[in-house]
């Protein structure tokens, strides 16, 4: 059996705080695929995983935010039920919503780098509102972006076809799920661990 | 639902590094060919794979459910024109062709999920990929997995509370950032005793992990998969 002769090489303290709320925030966000409510004009069910896509963003920050969505995912690679519907494997990953679930980690980091303006966590009260709409807008843009564009290519569908399938029956929930996120980030019961 | 299952396959025997290069090596090459000859040829595969996983059809078809809804639409919406020919069937058979090598890779899929254990899976992530970032990634599945039921009971606990409280009858709004603050609130507490759980424990960057190996039932696996991404290319 294979075995290590090094001398241990503790975790840092700040980094363990962050660590295990990336992986209860990529657990959760598992957990929420089992709430999904189906909605009648579009085929795909409303989760509310792109709420906790946006929270992770502004309250983890840029860098683990980021971690906490490719744990996300690869959690689900290797099985755990944790993407819409209760499924989990690599084949969700390249199939018709893989798009959107490889956008996550991306709109997450994006969302962290523009409201904390760099990789050191600022107070989310004392944030100029319009940083963080402008933050979640570019974050559902790149979610959206990416996973009509790839639902597009993938099933051979024009772009207006792919958008109607894959985008504007979720623009009005995305709007409250916005709404939703400052509401939680404002109320001040969250805060960012600070090194 | 999808999960592993104890079992004594060809599937389970294999090493999970050699499962996930049938699968991405699968995936790369169903996505390359979207014509009906190469499908037939997936079809079949696809057909051997399951059976040497056992997995059933039936289940794994309900498992995707969501999944499929898509996929069927998507042709039918393809096809779909304003004006005469109202139906432009070219456009659908290729969007319908497009759709069902994506079930297929989702069943490729689901035999990996049903063959192999979490544990395993989480030492083969972190012997392939090296390092710090392998530590975070195997560790962090693990917490996913171990954590997942226990979040879930937090939500189902949760939506209970408002529900008895009437909470049902409040604006999605509302009832979306009471699911959300309470949500993570529970998740970041139950992080904060689990870091200090970790750091009583000496949580480390290079701890010893279980022992993985290639038997010999792996090498026709594993060219199978090297087969399979090279034929992306031709």
């Amino acid at each position: 059996m294979a075995t290590e002769q090094n001398s241990v090489d503790l975790v840092d303290d700040t980094v363990v705080r962050q660590f295990a709320r990336a992986a209860l925030l990529a657990a959760l966000i598992g957990a929420t695929a089992a709430v999904s409510i189906p909605i009648p004009f579009s085929p795909e069910p409303i989760t509310l995983q792109v709420l906790f896509v946006f929270l992770a963003g502004l309250v983890l920050g840029p860098v683990w935010g980021f971690v906490s969505l490719v744990l996300y995912l690869a959690a689900g690679a290797v099985g755990a039920p944790v993407f819409a519907g209760l499924n989990g494997g690599v084949g969700v990953l390249v199939g018709n919503s893989g798009g959107y679930l490889w956008s996550y980690p991306i709109a997450a980091a994006l969302i962290g780098f523009i409201v904390h303006r760099g990789t050191e966590l600022r107070d989310l009260t004392a944030v100029w509102l319009p940083v963080i709409v402008g933050a979640l807008l570019a974050g559902t843009i790149v979610i959206y972006g990416m996973g009509t564009a790839y639902m597009a290519w993938l099933l051979e569908l024009g772009a207006w076809e792919a958008l109607s399938l894959g985008a504007f029956p979720f623009i009005p929930v995305e709007i409250l799920k916005m709404i939703a996120a400052i509401a939680i980030v404002r109320s001040g019961g969250l805060r960012p661990v600070r090194s | 639902m999808l999960t592993f299952e104890p079992d004594e396959t060809l599937a389970h025997r294999l090493d999970p590094r050699s499962k996930l290069a049938v699968q991405i090596g699968f995936a790369a090459t169903a996505l390359a060919h979207p014509t009906p000859r190469a499908l037939i040829v997936l079809s079949v595969l696809t057909g051997l794979l399951l059976a040497a996983a056992s997995v059933s059809l039936r289940r794994t078809l309900v498992a995707y459910r969501f999944a499929l809804i898509v996929l069927v639409l998507a042709p039918i919406l393809s096809g779909l024109s304003l004006g005469t020919p109202w139906f432009d069937r070219p456009a659908a058979v290729t969007s319908g062709l497009a759709s069902y090598r994506v079930l297929l890779i989702l069943l490729v899929s689901a035999a990996y999920v049903r063959s192999t254990p979490v544990r395993a899976s989480r030492a083969a992530i972190q012997r392939t990929i090296p390092g710090k970032p392998g530590q975070v990634l195997g560790t962090g599945i693990a917490l996913v997995f171990r954590f997942l039921p226990v979040l879930q009971s937090d939500l189902r606990t949760i939506r209970e509370a408002m529900a008895a409280r009437l909470g049902t009858e409040r604006g999605a709004i509302d009832r979306a950032s009471t699911i959300g603050t309470l949500g993570i609130t529970r998740a970041f507490n139950r992080a904060d005793r689990l870091s200090l759980a970790l750091q009583a424990r000496c949580f480390a960057w290079n701890p010893t992990l279980p022992p993985l190996e290639f038997s010999r039932v792996d090498y026709p696996a594993l060219v199978l998969a090297i087969g399979l991404a090279l034929s992306a290319f031709y």
